[in-house]
């Protein structure tokens, strides 16, 4: 792993701009999909934005029984096949953290790409509270 | 008790050649599928306790041998008396006492039973004098009706195993597959794949794990090659086995046998059975350090399962599906691992080119088909049983020289060669040499060997008809051309049988034979076109005769044909007595009549009506 | 890495892939039914034939299906020429037979200038293709509750004897991965049914919704070691949590630091 993603749950204002910027880097046939990222309030004006943690041993990867989860070791990202994918929501409900969701726009399950390294929510969060950065070596 | 050397296996040669010489006098009484079924084994049973209660000269128990096909199955049942080739044929239960006492005691003929060509008076007695047997080549069938299947000394006194001690004591493997190659065999299932080319390559593949089958699916209807080999002389398949491992480094085989063939397991098991029990399979054979086993693998009823892929998947227990082949058996079969393949036949061949030599295999047939094939003649000729000819004799000379022509006087029409996947053949076909490369340019192919005879009663459509229906219900259904197209070719046909066709349904099945040929995942898909295709390349003008003017030519089509009587009928009951679903009523001296509704268009009372009286509409 | 010719273009293709993958990373389309990713090919629809040949082969030339054959070293691949649309046509013309109901091939027909079978359609027929995507994916996940039965044109696809089968864990892959839709199922309240089975349907122990079938959950912890409380809330609720738990985090955090 070369990246690191990190949330800082103190600076998210839950402006909810991530999740925007999420559904709309995903579009395809012309409409956004569900985002992958949801700032969370635990309590009032206290918000955390949840999203993958790109788990080192991810029970994800571990209920698909037809191998569509696989770390990509540039990003650091675990990636879904859509092609190997069959729906069968085994990782949508084995994560413990409730990260790869279905996308009843699109009609598929997705989760968490780190959008191939170059993350969105990241890019418009305007208070830095998400941050993606090279892993000093 | 085993065999641990050569010189064991000499001496015990010897013995029995001393033991089968020294008693000159035999009797061989056939128990080959076609005798058998006509109760040979009576026969058999009524020699065996009549020659216990008598001592007979020369003629004691030991002097009755049971074998396999003995090959002229018109026949059946045959019983042959030795040395002389006394051939009697048609023999009944009663007639062996009459044998004994004229024959075995006195040394006279019974005329009645001796054979005589069809039309002539002349009786011939020693069968090598047959037309039928003379005009024979025998290598794969060289034992076959001539010892006790059941009796290894009988083999190996014929020369049985020779060929292997010689593999094993003084050829290298990569010698015995020059051996098969330079001799040009080419596999005598069908394909004609050269034998030696499949082993060199199965051999060197790495593995640790090499396997070799043979394919006893014969699933051709009227194909009984195999059959006969496998039930009359099992041990030579065996042999050839044993030799083929040695060659390719295997130490497991297997002999799948088609379901509808018990008999051939129970014999080629006593076989297997012996021959652990002589130390010619298991662990270090003859002394050797090679270690080669058989087990059988039974089919479950499935024409497909003759297919190799389909057949390895039957093998391991799963359903006899084929696969697309372009990683080949020889590399990954049976588990996954390099696998031989070789039909009854090929095997059967093997032990002969180990002893006679290459060079001699290749001076009997053609330059590219060498060696002999087997066929089995069926159909509407004389002579049906077992023959085995030079590679690139004529389809004119097995089916007439050999096969006698086609009986009650009717005209040859065509020929099937090479079972459903084959093709038929017309008239002016009848001079091409049959070999794996001839027949094939001309839409046929020779295949396994099965030879099914046609005459002028036969009407070319609903033989298509009838062998796509075969293939439609044998298809394993899993690609779409094969399953959907074989089938819209066959309810196409069966259309054009009802008269209900038109000429663009012909032009239809045309270009849907070509999708189905091109697209099909395996060889009974890709050949299962052949019978529409071949019969409309060579008898058009019968399909057009059923889609424009409705009639069938031949009278055989139920839906157009009709058979009536007319007044020429003097009453005589002839026809009434061989319908076979009774479809004729009629008096003494009184006009008969055909209830269309029960008849079968069968064309019994037709050929039976001494009068003319009955017409073919 | 190895170099073959697709339609006149020398292209790369990885060793060991299939010329499927090849010809599709090239942006060309070829129909392929039976095709999906997650199990392995079997070449039952013939869709995805293509025409290859060698140099040395001088003009002689081979139908395969792109799905099954691995890229060679010099391979030359030709996916559309008048021979295979013709093919294409001509085996989408007999599914139409087969399955006149189904819109997928209804639909992949009429791209092909067929707009009703030349032949006489199934009777009472389904919109099963007989591409074995189900059996095949249930077979992956190691359960074989369903296979194909019988032989040739009668073949179906069903459960052991026809009855619910006892090895199925309503994980509905087979509905799924079915091309045509085939494979019915319902979830009603907390009831799913496929197969004539009946499952019960986890609901989420904070918000009820309902997730996959208890018995999917079963196997996948059983097999894959998963931890059973993963299993029992939905996905929204677990992201709730998450949030919850992590702000727990930050404010402690903040009351250390304060």
């Amino acid at each position: 792993m070369k990246y690191r993603f990190q949330i800082i749950p103190s600076l998210c204002i839950g402006c909810r701009t991530c999740e925007l910027a999420c559904a709309f880097s995903h579009a395809h046939d012309k409409k956004p999909g569900r985002s992958r990222i949801y700032p969370i309030a635990y309590a009032p004006d206290k918000y955390v934005p949840v999203a993958c943690l790109q788990c080192d041993d991810a029970a994800c990867v571990k209920s698909c029984l037809f191998n569509a989860l696989r770390r990509n070791d540039e990003t650091g990202a675990i990636e879904l096949d859509k092609e190997r994918c069959v729906k069968c929501m085994a990782c949508v409900a084995a994560c413990p953290f409730g990260c790869a969701l279905f996308d009843d726009v699109h009609d598929e399950v997705v989760k968490c790409d780190i959008c191939e390294g170059t993350p969105a929510c990241v890019q418009f969060c305007p208070t830095k509270a998400l941050v993606y950065e090279k892993i000093p070596v | 008790m085993r065999l641990d050397s050569v010189e064991s296996l000499n001496r015990l040669r010897n013995e029995s050649r001393q033991r089968l010489d020294a008693r000159k006098k035999k009797i061989f009484v056939c128990l080959g599928p076609g005798c058998l079924a006509a109760g040979s084994d009576q026969i058999l049973e009524e020699f065996n306790k009549l020659l216990a209660q008598e001592n007979i000269k020369d003629y004691s128990l030991e002097a009755i041998k049971k074998t396999g096909c003995h090959g002229l199955c018109a026949r059946g049942p045959i019983v042959v008396i030795e040395p002389e080739g006394i051939f009697y044929s048609k023999v009944k239960k009663n007639h062996v006492s009459q044998i004994i006492e004229k024959t075995l005691k006195n040394g006279e003929l019974i005329e009645s039973l001796l054979y005589s060509e069809n039309g002539s008076k002349k009786k011939i007695t020693d069968y090598r004098d047959i037309p039928f047997y003379a005009n024979q080549y025998r290598i794969g069938l060289r034992n076959v009706g001539k010892i006790d299947p059941d009796e290894i000394t009988d083999y190996i006194a014929s020369g049985g195993y020779q060929a292997l001690a010689r593999v094993l004591t003084e050829m290298k493997p990569q010698n015995v597959i020059d051996e098969i190659t330079q001799s040009g065999l080419r596999g005598r299932g069908g394909a004609g794949f050269p034998a030696g080319r499949k082993w060199a390559t199965c051999a060197k593949v790495e593995s640790d794990v090499r396997y070799v089958i043979c394919n006893g699916d014969e699933g051709d209807p009227g194909a009984f090659m195999d059959r006969c080999i496998m039930e009359g002389d099992p041990h030579s398949i065996i042999e050839g086995m044993i030799i083929c491992s040695y060659a390719v480094g295997s130490r497991e085989g297997y002999i799948y046998v088609r379901e509808e063939y018990p008999l051939a397991v129970i014999n080629l098991q006593k076989a297997i059975d012996d021959a652990r029990s002589y130390g010619l399979l298991g662990e270090n054979i003859m002394g050797t350090d090679h270690c080669f086993d058989i087990k059988i693998s039974r089919g479950g009823g499935a024409f497909v399962c003759g297919e190799s892929s389909a057949l390895m998947k039957s093998v391991a227990g799963d359903v006899g599906e084929p696969r697309a082949k372009y990683i080949r058996s020889v590399i990954r079969g049976l588990h996954d691992k390099p696998t031989v393949l070789n039909n009854v036949e090929s095997f059967a061949t093997v032990p002969v080119i180990i002893d006679k030599g290459a060079e001699w295999f290749t001076s009997v047939g053609t330059e590219k088909s060498t060696g002999t094939k087997a066929f089995s003649l069926a159909g509407k000729v004389i002579n049906t049983g077992l023959v085995e000819v030079p590679m690139g004799v004529t389809l004119r000379h097995i089916i007439f020289d050999i096969g006698g022509g086609v009986p009650a006087g009717r005209q040859f029409k065509a020929v099937q060669t090479g079972g459903p996947s084959g093709g038929c053949l017309p008239a002016d076909k009848l001079d091409l040499p049959v070999d794996f490369d001839t027949l094939t340019e001309a839409g046929s192919m020779m295949g396994s060997g099965g030879m099914i005879v046609m005459d002028d009663r036969t009407c070319m459509v609903e033989v298509a008809r009838y062998f796509l229906e075969f293939l439609v219900k044998e298809s394993c259904g899993k690609c779409v051309p094969c399953r959907e197209g074989l089938y819209q070719l066959y309810k196409l046909c069966t259309k054009i049988c009802e008269g209900k066709a038109t000429e663009d349904d012909l032009v239809l099945m045309e270009k849907l034979s070509d999708t189905i040929r091109k697209a099909s995942l395996c060889g009974l898909g890709q050949s299962g076109p052949n019978p529409f295709v071949s019969t409309v390349r060579y008898f058009r003008d019968e399909y057009l005769a059923h889609i424009r003017d409705k009639k069938c030519p031949a009278g055989v089509c139920r839906n157009l044909t009709t058979f009536t009587i007319n007044d020429k009928c003097t009453g005589c009951l002839a026809c009434i007595s061989v319908c076979p679903v009774d479809a004729i009523t009629g008096e003494k001296k009184k006009l008969h009549v055909i209830n269309q509704e029960l008849c079968t268009r069968c064309g019994s009372c037709y050929d039976i009506c001494k009068f003319d009286a009955v017409d073919i509409q | 890495m190895v170099h073959i010719t697709i339609n006149g273009k020398v292209v790369k293709a990885r060793e060991g892939e299939m010329l499927l993958a090849a010809i599709r990373r090239q942006g060309i389309d070829i129909p392929a039914l039976c095709h999906h990713e997650a199990v392995e090919p079997t070449g039952n629809c013939r869709l995805c034939m293509v025409e290859i040949t060698r140099e040395q082969w001088q003009g002689w030339k081979k139908y395969v299906t792109s799905c099954l054959y691995p890229v060679e070293e010099g391979l030359i691949v030709s996916t559309h020429t008048p021979e295979l649309i013709e093919i294409r046509k001509n085996l989408l013309d007999l599914q139409l037979a087969r399955c006149p109901n189904s819109e997928v091939i209804q639909q992949m027909a009429e791209e092909y200038g067929l707009t009703k079978s030349s032949y006489e359609s199934r009777p009472d027929a389904d919109n099963c293709i007989m591409c074995y995507a189900c059996t095949r994916i249930c077979e992956v996940l190691g359960k074989n509750a369903i296979s194909a039965a019988g032989r040739g044109h009668d073949k179906i696809i069903t459960p052991p004897f026809g009855e619910p089968p006892p090895d199925c864990i309503g994980c509905l892959a087979c509905a799924q991965i079915c091309p045509t839709d085939v494979i019915l199922w319902t979830d009603d309240n907390t009831v799913r049914t496929i197969w004539d089975k009946k499952f019960d349907l986890i609901s989420c122990s904070q918000c009820g919704k309902t997730t996959i079938t208890r018995d999917f959950a079963d196997y996948l912890i059983e097999t894959r070691n998963l931890p059973r409380e993963y299993f029992d809330t939905c996905d929204e609720c677990k992201r709730k949590n998450l949030a919850h738990k992590m702000g727990d985090i930050v404010t402690a955090v903040e009351e250390v630091t304060l």
